[in-house]
């Protein structure tokens, strides 16, 4: 739906662009091109430049806006034809009363609003709607189709007013079909006709190998312009996710950390997609490390893999190609270079097969060569699809591939939930330190601080697989132990803070944890992955080593 | 550290009861912590010296306990003296802002002669 577009003021770097298409009626009433394709490539922000326009345009009342998006739509034809219809006449009666939820309500069959439109005085509006019933009537899905494609055309004449319309993900439109999918071929090119006309200018968005061919129909020739989006420069990327953390209530790191974002190459999906993730991970004051993590586990497992998922899987054609289809994305994404008939043997496909699922990909936007990004993704579809490696070590490898600072040494160690496991941390930590000739009691401090995190994890986790993993990293001054369990999440002030007296004088004499993990560590931070719980531990190991 | 198991001695020096905790003292451990004094506070005993001398490490439950024991012996007007606590103990302690509540002596000699100075 067009009204639930982010607040105009988050909206960044598109003026030149919404200036251009809002004088798209007027271009078009002077007898000019007038209607526009706009691409760019996934997630740049052509249906929110849509939603922006449209909200505009909406308060106005210079025209009346139309938005349909064919992503969601059902595309089976005569279920298109009335969806099409009905939401064209809801949003033109929302914007003559300038009342959004009108255009919101899809639930409510149209016929309620006749009483509406003739208080209006829509004469014209009924007879439409009239003339749709017959075709619907008549079961004669050509016809409404026609019809509804129609209205806004016949609305901009009859209202006096031009109507904007703007088809998103218009490309999807090839796959319109009378029963069953790929019967009814060129429905597309009925959009030419209402494209035609001088009142109703059009923005057209998909992926631009898919729009090319659409628009390369004769019956389209000469009637579009294009408009391609561009990422969001550098500064602006950084001021998007600060913003949006700060809207997370999450601080923001420091400037030089962010030149990691130069990786998302200011495409704004990614950039949301990266805060979210720093926010289900509970990541607050992040460092470069951090945004690392958040990236690895975005595009492993988060929002930008579930996004990359979904468009690779409306291109495989069937679970069973799936594996194939796979080699063939990492075969390009390697650089190619296999002649078609070796390369169809290697993935068991017929060669025509290969060449279609390559046409797919390349219009899906799967294919840039442009975005670091894109290729982890496929790295990571790879390693998970054919090689058989869990989401887990996806996400490590891609965290590995950035991770600038190695540890100097590294002990990983998974503990059962038994009574007294804390203390075979409590022996690792205890020989580490001994390695790194640290004193004793200091070494006593960090035992008892890993053994309460652990009891913490044992008592509050409620962790079905009952263990837990610690990795001990020691580096040139600092010692960072991560305690990581599934379960419940648990937050270590939920062991609260109460002073002293307090708790004494209350009969309140549990909860020292937090107060002696605090007190010991110099930094304690506690974040979600995935379903689990992890707790880091720094502390600074400088001047604390045995003289 | 002295991960060893937990086992608590005691004995009767006139009419105070000195314990020896030894080992981890977790949750467990402070609970037979626990039921030891109890045993003396039922025959009438209002006065406790524990003994850290054998004690390792102290996690916050054992802590939380060590703390039950010295409600329970406020409550019958009793005593409760810490001794041969190493600093580690006495820090960790001191972390938690718990030093002005408790009595620790350096030796058990010095908490029984407190103790058998009168003090009740
Ligand atoms: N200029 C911008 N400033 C801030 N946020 C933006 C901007 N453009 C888009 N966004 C946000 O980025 C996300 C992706 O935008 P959008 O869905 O419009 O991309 P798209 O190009 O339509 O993607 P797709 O290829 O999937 O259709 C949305 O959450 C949107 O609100
Ligand atoms: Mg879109």
């Amino acid at each position: 739906m067009p009204f639930n577009s982010i607040p105009a003021i988050d909206f960044l770097n598109r003026e030149s662009e919404l200036a251009y298409l809002r004088r798209l009626p007027e271009v078009k009433s002077d007898g000019l091109t007038g209607n526009v394709i706009l691409t760019g490539g996934r997630g740049i922000g052509k249906t929110e430049l849509l939603k922006q326009l449209y909200l505009r345009l909406f308060r106005e009342e210079g025209c009346t806006p139309f938005y349909y998006s064919f992503r969601t739509a059902n595309l089976k034809g005569n279920y298109f034809a009335r969806d099409y219809f009905a939401r064209f006449v809801r949003q033109y009666i929302a914007f003559l009363r300038k009342e959004p939820s009108l255009a919101e309500n899809v639930s409510e069959p149209l016929q309620k609003l006749m009483p509406l439109v003739s208080s209006l005085g829509l004469e014209w509006l009924l007879d439409c709607m009239a003339d749709f019933q017959v075709h619907l009537d008549n079961n004669d899905l050509y016809w409404q189709v026609i019809a509804a494609i129609s209205v806004p055309v016949t609305a901009a004449r009859k209202g006096g007013r031009p109507v904007f319309v703007m088809l998103d993900d218009f490309d999807a439109a090839e796959n319109l079909y009378e029963s069953v999918r790929g019967d009814a071929h060129g429905l597309t090119s009925l959009f030419s006709e209402a494209m035609k006309n001088s009142l109703c200018p059009h923005v057209i968005t998909g992926s631009a190998a898919a729009l090319e061919a659409i628009f390369a129909d004769q019956a389209f020739i000469g009637g579009v312009e294009r408009l391609r989006l561009g990422a969001l420069p550098d500064d602006l990327a950084r001021q998007l996710f600060r913003s949006l953390l700060g809207k997370l209530r999450l601080s923001c790191p420091a400037e030089e950390s962010l030149q990691f974002l130069n990786l998302l190459r200011g495409n704004p999906l990614y950039i949301r997609n990266l805060a979210a993730a720093a926010r289900k991970m509970q990541k607050d004051n992040l460092a470069e490390k951090d945004l690392v993590e958040c990236y690895s586990m975005d595009v492993s497992e988060g929002e930008t893999a579930r996004y990359w998922s979904s468009v690779f899987s409306r291109c495989t054609g069937g679970a069973a190609r799936k594996k194939a289809v796979v080699k063939l994305l990492m075969h390009s994404v390697e650089g190619g270079g296999m002649e078609g008939e070796r390369l169809s043997k290697v993935l068991g496909l017929r060669e025509a097969e290969t060449g279609a699922a390559l046409d797919e990909l390349q219009a899906s936007g799967i294919l840039s060569d442009q975005e670091p990004l894109l290729q982890d993704f496929i790295r990571g579809l790879f390693l998970r699809e054919i090689e058989g490696r869990t989401a887990e070590q996806v996400r490590e490898a891609i965290e590995k591939k950035y991770s600038r600072a190695k540890p100097e040494s590294c002990f990983e160690l998974v503990i059962p939930m038994d009574l007294n496991a804390e203390l075979v941390a409590a022996g690792a930590v205890e020989q580490i330190g001994k390695n790194l000739g640290l004193d004793s009691d200091f070494l006593s401090f960090l035992q008892l601080a890993l053994i309460e995190v652990c009891i913490n994890a044992i008592e509050h986790s409620g962790s079905h697989d009952r263990r837990i993993l610690l990795k001990f990293i020691s580096r040139a001054d600092d010692i960072e132990i991560t305690v990581e369990s599934a379960g419940r999440p648990f937050t270590l002030d939920s062991l609260s803070a109460v002073p002293a007296e307090e708790k004494l004088r209350g009969g309140q004499k549990r909860g020292w944890g937090f107060r002696l993990i605090s007190g010991i560590m110099d930094n304690v931070k506690v974040e979600r992955v995935g379903d689990r719980t992890r707790v880091i531990l720094n502390k600074n190991i400088k001047h604390k080593e045995v003289l | 550290m002295n991960p060893a198991q937990f086992t608590v001695d005691s004995r009767l020096d006139g009419d105070t009861a000195v314990i020896y905790p030894k080992g981890y003292l977790n949750n467990l451990a402070g609970e037979s912590l626990v039921a030891e004094c109890g045993r003396y506070t039922g025959k009438g005993i209002r006065k406790i010296v524990l003994n850290f001398g054998g004690t390792g490490l102290i996690n916050s439950i054992g802590i939380s306990l060590l703390l039950q024991i010295i409600e329970d012996l406020r409550t019958i007007e009793g005593t409760v003296c810490f001794s041969n606590m190493s600093k580690f103990q006495v820090d960790t302690l001191d972390m938690l802002g718990l030093l002005k509540h408790l009595r620790i002596f350096p030796a058990e000699s010095e908490a029984l002669q407190y103790l058998g100075a009168g003090a009740v």
